[in-house]
């Protein structure tokens, strides 16, 4: 692993490591211990295994309905956030001696808490437009999405041959030509992981879904946090397991296909 | 069309979207905060700062943000070196424990937190059996859940901002270090942690902005008693629909950040000699 | 094919001028090597010439059409990239049809006759179907080579095409090149900083230095007869001697004399000296001293100091001379290029 590096440190490391992932695994393993337990009330460790839980979540129309809610949003967000977010990373790889502060602007919701126009958001479009709907939570969700798809898309874009568009206009291509035959093919493994990442935001997106919630509009995160509140029972945990899964396939697929290390760091 | 009307056209979407749906509300929530009846007024600042309870909430979420942000360091760092020198194999797995709760919605976490943090938890049930506590001991509820909880969510991003600096640190400046006569800590000492500092930096004032502004598993692992800024503005949007004064909390909470770190980024800043 | 007439061309990146006053005409069919050390100018010329980059001041025109305020995708030209710049997501047989298709020449079924063609003009017609990160960068470059001449463009730019080469690849390259041209002959401008290459494959050779035209003549003519210093050491290796002409004999700093070519007027001159004209043995009019010997396989490389200064030799690998000896060299008038000083 390391080199020349003495003996107790190397033991001490694995060590730390091995305390640091169980710290960061931790609540996911209660988690899904719990979602497998076969008492009435949440225990760690589970007794017993029993899939009812499981059985009653998606029994439950409360959960099924928000379920389908952030499905769908989901879903919507990651066309809007890839259609912009695309767009606009093709329009910061051209621009990027004079492009800083833009790119700065646009990757800024990755680093401020989404509390800070969640808030705004809310009370301006009840001025506008009353209560909260659909649209506004579609709204907010890309807003946070689309900065991620904007990041691996810019990286793809930036390791591209340049001379590519060059050679295509030698050739003949107009404008459109270009952008269709040359930029979109080359901009196609980023937005891919960026369409990832921003299904799994939305998805899991906690804070302006509590913001703007109303009662048709109760996405399944809103619907785990309300239970929480009061006396959750071991369905949260099916349903909170069920979400770990998706977001574990999601990261299978991306790491498959794409190599999710390139995007981890930087 | 030329080449910047081409840019301007495919930037112009996205810009449209932040500044209706970002800058727009951010605008709105500061008209907001010194909004009254009869126009501008700083009144809702005075409820602030005049009740006994509200400066108390602005201090603890500061001081717990502190120390959140101080945990997360000295986990962070080590965790994060060494990752940077595992061999690929094993980074990639390392990245995969750390990306992996990260893209885990925040409250399927925090409830994680709440079964062992709970009175029948794992952690409150072995320290009884070890007759280190009561019987009716329990973690929750207490700041140190907070912490605790707050650790585990933002850890990876103070790993992950390391990380991308230490990758791109050249082993071989803590060879020569080691060469020169430098022990292994005295090199991660002298050689490492001040080329590492600005990851340091970023990552310190990414975990204290998000550790001050969170608010689902404060609410959740603190209850009604233990309570963050940002869960009291939640709860004066949502519940008590007191929008001026959730929107000036708002606006002390990114006043009091910016007011924290401008210093702190000054102080990076400087060059090293 | 048409002709190229480039019309005292200027250009300027901010305050850096890079080309000054170029004219350049280019014969239909021709075969012209812009040839020249980094930051001559020559890129920006080809770039000029397609489009890629505007002209500061100037005038370009193709067949007699002025093309000066045209973009590249309206010249009707072809240009093959050091990268090669093959589009990575279409098989070889695609990427050799995109021009065609961009403008929209012929139905699908002509313009599959035309790339079938072109791909075996480069003898890869068998790895049609292929993706180009499984061909070999030579033969990524025959594929570029098939995209640029499939159009049938009016003039063919090669911005320095075979640099990423190894040395054999490149020979087998510059062999399929003379090839191509002598078969199809289209206008080709073709940029270069290797002399040997635009000696062996250009029709006329156009030398540049600071952003202006230094000499433009026939390889044999260039090579022979470089009429400045810059020229004569830029095309292979000459050794430049000041002199004083008077009376038909050149007199060296050290007061040495040699013939030079009848009619070579008076005065101050620079003697240009190829090291493979110049002769050591005891037959020599001229002494020097032997500085170092450099061993080549098949034959010596001499650094000699002769009045002053270090000139450079070549003999055959049987002639040993050791450093610090005195040697008798000498070297025909007629070998012997004077230019101004």
């Amino acid at each position: 692993m390391v080199r020349a590096v003495p003996g107790w440190v190397r033991i001490g490391a694995w060590i730390f490591v091995l305390l640091a992932a169980l710290f960061l695994l931790a609540p996911l393993i209660v988690v899904m211990g719990v979602s497998v337990s076969e008492a009435q009330f949440i225990a760690f460790p589970p007794k017993g295994f029993s899939l009812r839980w499981y059985e009653k979540a998606l029994n439950s129309p409360a959960y099924v309905d928000a379920f389908w809610l952030s499905l769908r949003l989901a879903a919507l967000v990651t066309v809007s956030a890839c259609i912009l977010g695309g767009a606009a990373a093709i329009g910061l790889s051209r621009a990027r001696r004079s492009g800083g502060v833009v790119e700065t602007f646009f990757l800024s919701p990755l680093v401020l808490p989404s509390i800070i126009f969640a808030i705004g958001l809310l009370m301006v479009w009840s001025a506008i437009f009353g209560p909260t709907s659909f649209h506004a939570l579609w709204l907010a969700h890309t807003v946070v999405a689309l900065p991620y798809v904007i990041r691996t898309t810019l990286a793809v874009l930036a390791e591209r041959d340049p001379h590519l568009e060059e050679a295509a206009r030698t050739m003949g291509a107009t404008r459109l030509q270009r952008l269709w035959f040359v930029t979109l093919p080359q901009c196609r493994p980023g937005l891919l992981a960026g369409a990832f990442f921003a299904f799994n935001i939305s998805f899991d997106e906690a804070v302006l879904s509590l913001f703007l919630r109303n009662p048709n509009l109760v996405t399944l995160p809103v619907q785990i946090y309300g239970q929480l509140e009061f006396s959750p029972d071991p369905t949260v945990a099916a349903v909170s397991t069920l979400m770990i899964l998706i977001t574990v396939a999601l990261m299978l697929i991306l790491e498959r296909m794409l190599g999710l290390t390139r995007f981890a760091s930087g | 069309m030329t080449d910047r009307r081409e840019t301007w056209l495919l930037l112009s979407p996205g810009l449209v979207l932040l500044v209706v749906a970002f800058l727009l509300p951010i605008a709105r929530m500061l008209v907001l905060s010194v909004q009254g009846p009869d126009g501008t007024t700083l009144v809702h600042f005075n409820r602030f700062f005049q009740d006994a309870y509200y400066p108390l909430v602005l201090w603890r979420t500061v001081y717990l943000s502190a120390i959140i942000t101080l945990i997360c360091m000295v986990i962070g760092f080590p965790l994060a070196y060494i990752m940077a020198r595992s061999t690929p194999r094993i980074r990639l797995w390392l990245v995969i424990m750390v990306i992996l709760p990260l893209m885990t919605s925040v409250v399927v976490r925090t409830f994680g937190w709440m079964v062992l943090l709970g009175r029948s938890g794992l952690i409150a049930s072995s320290l009884r059996d070890l007759g280190l506590a009561g019987r009716s001991f329990q973690l929750m509820q207490t700041e140190t859940a907070i912490t605790l909880g707050m650790v585990q969510v933002l850890l990876p991003f103070m790993v992950l901002s390391l990380l991308g600096v230490l990758v791109r640190l050249d082993p071989r400046l803590e060879e020569a270090a080691r060469t020169m006569g430098c022990s292994f800590l005295q090199t991660l000492r002298t050689v490492v942690l001040p080329l590492a500092a600005p990851g340091l930096l970023a990552g310190s004032i990414l975990v204290f902005t998000l550790s001050a502004s969170s608010f689902v598993t404060p609410s959740l692992l603190g209850g009604a008693r233990i309570e963050m800024l940002a869960g009291s503005i939640y709860k004066n949007v949502t519940q008590t629909l007191d929008w001026n004064f959730a929107a000036a909390q708002a606006v002390i909470l990114f006043a009091g950040i910016a007011a924290l770190l401008i210093p702190y980024l000054k102080l990076g800043a400087r060059p090293h000699g | 094919m048409s002709d190229l007439k480039l019309t005292n061309i200027g250009k300027s990146f901010g305050k850096v001028e890079v080309l000054h006053g170029i004219d350049l005409t280019i014969r239909s069919g021709e075969f012209v090597a812009l040839l020249g050390a980094s930051g001559c100018g020559k890129t920006t010329l080809l770039r000029i010439v397609a489009g890629l980059d505007s002209v500061g001041s100037g005038k370009v025109e193709i067949g007699g059409t002025d093309v000066t305020d045209l973009p590249p995708e309206k010249r009707d030209i072809a240009m093959m990239f050091q990268s090669y710049a093959l589009l990575p997501h279409m098989s070889v047989a695609e990427n050799v049809r995109f021009p065609l298709r961009m403008r929209r020449q012929g139905a699908r079924s002509e313009q599959a006759a035309r790339v079938k063609a072109a791909l075996e003009t480069v003898r890869l017609a068998h790895l049609a179907e292929r993706m180009p990160r499984q061909l070999s960068g030579g033969q990524q470059q025959r594929v570029a080579l098939a995209r640029a001449i499939v159009s049938d463009p009016k003039v063919l730019l090669l911005d320095e095409p075979l640099s990423n080469l190894d040395a054999r690849l490149r020979e087998e390259m510059q062999v399929e090149l003379i090839d191509i041209h002598r078969r199809i002959g289209l206008t080709t401008l073709f940029v270069t900083h290797d002399q040997d290459e635009a000696l062996s494959l250009s029709d006329r050779v156009v030398l540049m230095n600071a952003g202006g035209i230094e000499q433009e003549a026939a390889p044999r003519d260039i090579y022979d007869a470089p009429a400045t210093a810059y020229a004569s050491s830029f095309l292979g290796a000459a050794n430049l001697l000041p002199a004083e002409i008077s009376g038909g004999q050149a007199r060296l700093a050290d007061g040495q004399t040699l013939a030079v070519p009848a009619g070579t007027g008076a005065g101050a001159a620079t003697l240009a000296l190829r090291q493979e004209n110049i002769d050591i043995g005891p037959d020599g009019s001229l002494t020097a001293t032997v500085v170092t010997r450099v061993y080549l396989g098949a034959r010596h490389r001499y650094i000699l100091d002769l009045a002053g200064q270090r000139i450079s030799v070549l003999a055959p690998a049987s002639v040993m001379l050791e450093p610090g000896s005195a040697v008798r060299i000498g070297i025909a008038p007629d070998r012997i290029r004077v230019l101004p000083a």
